[in-house]
């Protein structure tokens, strides 16, 4: 059986004091150790930003990489091994703005990975700018007048997307959201988990009470998330309350399973076929 | 060369100049003769004007001539655009009733194809019709049309050879200056274009992913690359964009296997930052470069030697890594495949640097394509190490390579970071730390060098020494021939394994030389200011060439005569 230590190293954390962050690492530990899922058969990739530090925060196989990028990476990877478990960790800049255009396309593939985004509607590692989804009107140092810009609503644009498996966190909720992961991590397709985790630091409006107040548990009522107009319905609540739970689950086809390559094993266990190859040499 | 025939078929986009070229291409090689087939056409899909110009001789040829012998004009402009580039004695053959100049042959050729069966088969008209001119014999075109149409249907075949013959005999009462005897023998090697060698080269190096985005000319390689998809356990895939490629190819390298991207000068541009992630993290990964002239959109369907200097600098900061520049199909394969070899044992990205004329031309390559003896993927496992536990990915080590174990491959845990990291993977910024992972990289460096070819070289004791790099060799390499046999001392360099820059055998080969000059395909001298930086040895002059187009030999001959 894997332990949560297994998952633990001595790597010095470096986020703020109080990070919501801590929660989500905590809650994601507690999840794969309820799936019984060991340090060598995960592979946590990420980008760049708060959020993408967590692999080093982990024992485990990791691969961080760049602002935006993580999806790319994660794909390439699948196709090379789609055996492999995937949880990508990214952040609201990372993911919706810096990298929006391979989160348009990880939907439209529907790789069978788990997308985990920590959503605090701010940039922490640069220093409080705006994220893709501060509200109107949120003030920085470098909005000093206010965000003039609409906010992106993630899950909405997932679900407008064709998203088979889309999801809402909070940080603060780990026992709810371990839950919501390892759902996310047996859904057989592209799971979006999009964590709301505040930043102790840089958003001293979207706090921890701030969420607390508003967040109610979707497990706990009798929703059914197998409706996409209800899930959209959901996906605007926001300011009174936020639902925090799977908003859409629907079967869907994974990636690897749409090629008929993949269908005789991983491209990495497929020995190399040198008679094949020089026969298509011989026939040029 | 007792035979040396150019021959420009010219028409609108759409019309099939490409059908006309490959099928007289296809006859010459089987009729034991050597071609060179440029392609010259507009970013268009219909329309405009575009011309395929083969060069047809009866011994080794690797590069166009500037005039033709024979002009095939499918439309009015083609006329109008190439009759002043007719040898004197040369002929047009046009698709009208009446001819509108002495040296012009009236061949209805449109309404033969409708006689044969229908229009569709202007072209196959009008091969027939040059072949018959140039003294061919008919039975080999007959063949090839039969084996090219037979899976469709009997009907499509029997109007083919119909229409071919039609040309053919509408010809027969015209004597062509230049026709030869056609009995030259057995084929003499394989008819290639630059991406085929490249696909080739990448499926024999065991390349099993490939991901691009559009982009002229680069896409053939990825799209002949995908014509073996099915056979053999590869998959190429169109992504979103030029990063998404870069960093898919990296992430499935990672995770274990060979991967590879084709782009063009504005999406290698774009790959640049996934390029210094493969730099960082030690990924191996193959990037080709098709170049065409540029900046941004530059020239899309032509050909250029621009990107050298970004291709050896691209990304911030410092990192090893290969830039190799085939000169040939034959070149672009074994480039090919040793470029996965190398990228895998130092853990490097390899950057191959082809271009438009490289890619898009048909060149009939001698040198066989030989499959690897072995494919050695440099990789570790826990088997390997004395207790995987205590793996770390970025092991100092005095070659600066350390063990590569693949992530969720058994015990040892393979952590990565594109951020400074330490043995283990995980971010540091403690100075020492930096400077021993700068150093740990770049310690591969000599190795590297080691595994360069040296420069092909021929005549290098010459007073003068013509030097090129890439896609030029044909062009410098007969133009040399030519001034040498013109009583010239001259000899000629061409360099394909370009960076690490390989200072002590360059050194030596241009020191004993009087001077040398260069011959390249940017406004620059990109090379040339290259081997002045890396060796101190200043050529003398240049021979540059960036209208988009193609050195042709005469051309290189008439340049060299003059400095």
């Amino acid at each position: 059986m894997v332990k949560i230590e297994d998952y633990h190293n001595d790597y010095e954390n470096k986020w703020c004091p109080g990070c919501g962050n801590f929660g989500l690492l905590d809650a994601m530990k507690d999840a794969l150790v309820n799936l019984d899922i060991a340090p060598r058969d995960i592979l946590l990739i990420s980008g760049i930003g708060q959020a993408a530090k967590t692999p080093h925060f982990m024992n485990c196989n990791f691969f961080h990489t760049l602002h935006g990028r993580a999806l790319p990476i994660a794909t390439g990877a699948k196709l090379a091994n789609h055996d492999l478990k995937i949880l990508v960790n990214s952040g609201d800049g990372d993911c919706y703005g810096e990298g929006g255009n391979h989160f348009i396309n990880a939907i439209r593939r529907n790789l069978d990975i788990t997308l985990l985004v920590h959503h605090n509607k701010v940039y922490g590692l640069t220093k409080g700018q705006a994220a893709p989804t501060s509200d109107m009107g949120f003030v920085t140092p470098q909005q000093p007048d206010g965000v003039r810009t609409d906010p992106l609503n993630p899950v909405k644009l997932a679900l407008s997307l064709g998203a088979s498996f889309v999801a809402r966190g909070f940080s603060n909720n780990r026992k709810h959201l371990s839950r919501l992961i390892q759902d996310a991590i047996q859904y057989r397709g592209f799971s979006l988990v999009d964590i709301l985790q505040p930043c102790v630091t840089y958003n001293k409006i979207n706090s921890h009470a701030w969420f607390k107040k508003r967040a109610y548990d979707l497990y706990e009522t009798d929703y059914q998330p197998d409706k996409l107009d209800e899930a959209l319905f959901l996906a605007e609540e926001w300011e009174d309350k936020i639902p925090i739970g799977i908003l859409y689950r629907k079967d869907s086809i994974p990636f690897h399973e749409r090629i008929g390559q993949l269908k005789e094993g991983t491209l990495i266990s497929r020995p190399y076929d040198a008679a094949t190859i020089q026969e298509i040499l011989s026939a040029v | 060369m007792d035979i040396d025939i150019s021959i420009k078929i010219g028409g609108e986009a759409g019309q099939g100049i490409q059908t006309v070229g490959d099928l007289l291409a296809n006859v010459c090689r089987e009729a034991g003769l050597y071609i060179t087939g440029i392609n010259d056409f507009e970013s268009r899909i219909r329309g405009g004007h575009s011309y395929f110009q083969i060069r047809i001789c009866n011994t080794s040829v690797s590069a166009p001539e500037t005039t033709a012998h024979m002009v095939v004009a499918l439309n009015e402009q083609t006329y109008e655009l190439h009759h002043q580039d007719i040898h004197e004695g040369g002929l047009v053959i046009m698709d009208a009733r009446e001819a509108p100049a002495e040296n012009v042959i009236a061949v209805p050729i449109r309404e033969l194809a409708v006689e044969a069966g229908g229009r569709v088969m202007a072209n196959t008209v009008a091969v027939g019709a040059v072949l018959g001119l140039l003294g061919a014999p008919f039975h080999i075109l007959e063949g090839l049309l039969t084996r090219r149409f037979s899976r469709k249907s009997q009907q499509i075949v029997d109007n083919n050879i119909a229409a071919a013959k039609l040309g053919f005999e509408a010809v027969k009462d015209t004597s062509f200056k230049w026709s030869f005897d056609w009995n030259r023998g057995e084929p003499k090697g394989t008819l290639i274009n630059g991406s085929k060698a490249v696909a080739l080269g990448a499926l024999a190096a065991d390349c099993r992913f490939a991901a691009f985005y559009p982009m002229s000319p680069a896409t053939s390689v990825m799209q002949d690359l995908n014509s073996f998809s099915g056979k053999i356990p590869m998959i190429v895939e169109q992504v979103e964009d030029e990063i998404a490629a870069v960093n898919a190819i990296i992430g499935a390298s990672y995770a274990g296997i060979r991967s590879m991207t084709s782009t063009s000068g504005g999406g290698f541009s774009l790959m640049v930052e996934g390029l210094g992630l493969a730099g960082i993290t030690e990924t191996p990964i193959v990037v080709v470069d098709a170049q065409r002239p540029g900046p941004a959109t530059g020239l899309p369907t032509r050909t250029a030697q621009p990107d050298l200097l970004f291709a050896i600098r691209a990304s911030q900061d410092e990192f090893p890594r290969f830039v190799l520049a085939p000169g040939s199909p034959g070149e672009a394969y074994t480039i090919t495949t040793r470029a996965f070899e190398l990228a895998d044992k130092y853990q490097v990205p390899v950057i191959i640097l082809v271009d438009q004329y490289l890619c898009d031309s048909l060149f009939i390559e001698e040198n066989p394509f030989k499959i690897p003896t072995e494919i050695n993927r440099y990789t570790v496992t826990d088997e390997d190490m004395a207790d995987p536990r205590q793996y770390v990915r970025y092991a100092l080590t005095e070659d600066g390579v350390s063990p590569r174990a693949l992530p969720c491959n058994g015990e040892a845990l393979v952590m990565a970071s594109g951020n400074e990291h330490t043995e283990d993977g995980h971010i540091s910024e403690d100075p020492a730390n930096r400077v021993a992972m700068m150093d740990k990289r770049a310690a591969k460096i000599p190795r590297m060098i080691d595994e360069l070819d040296p420069p092909e070289t021929y005549h290098g004791e010459s007073e003068l020494l013509v030097v090129g790099w890439g896609s030029t060799r044909g062009a410098i390499r007969e133009a040399v021939e030519i001034l040498r046999n013109g009583g010239m001392d001259i000899g000629c360099l061409h360099f394909t394994d370009i960076w690490p820059f390989p200072t002590d055998v360059v050194t030596a080969a241009l020191e004993k030389a009087e001077r040398f000059v260069m011959v390249e395909q940017n406004s620059s001298a990109q090379f040339g200011q290259l081997i002045r930086e890396q060796t101190g040895l200043s050529y003398s002059a240049s021979i540059l060439k960036y209208d988009g187009r193609p050195f042709y030999t005469d051309e290189v001959v008439e340049k060299i005569k003059q400095i």
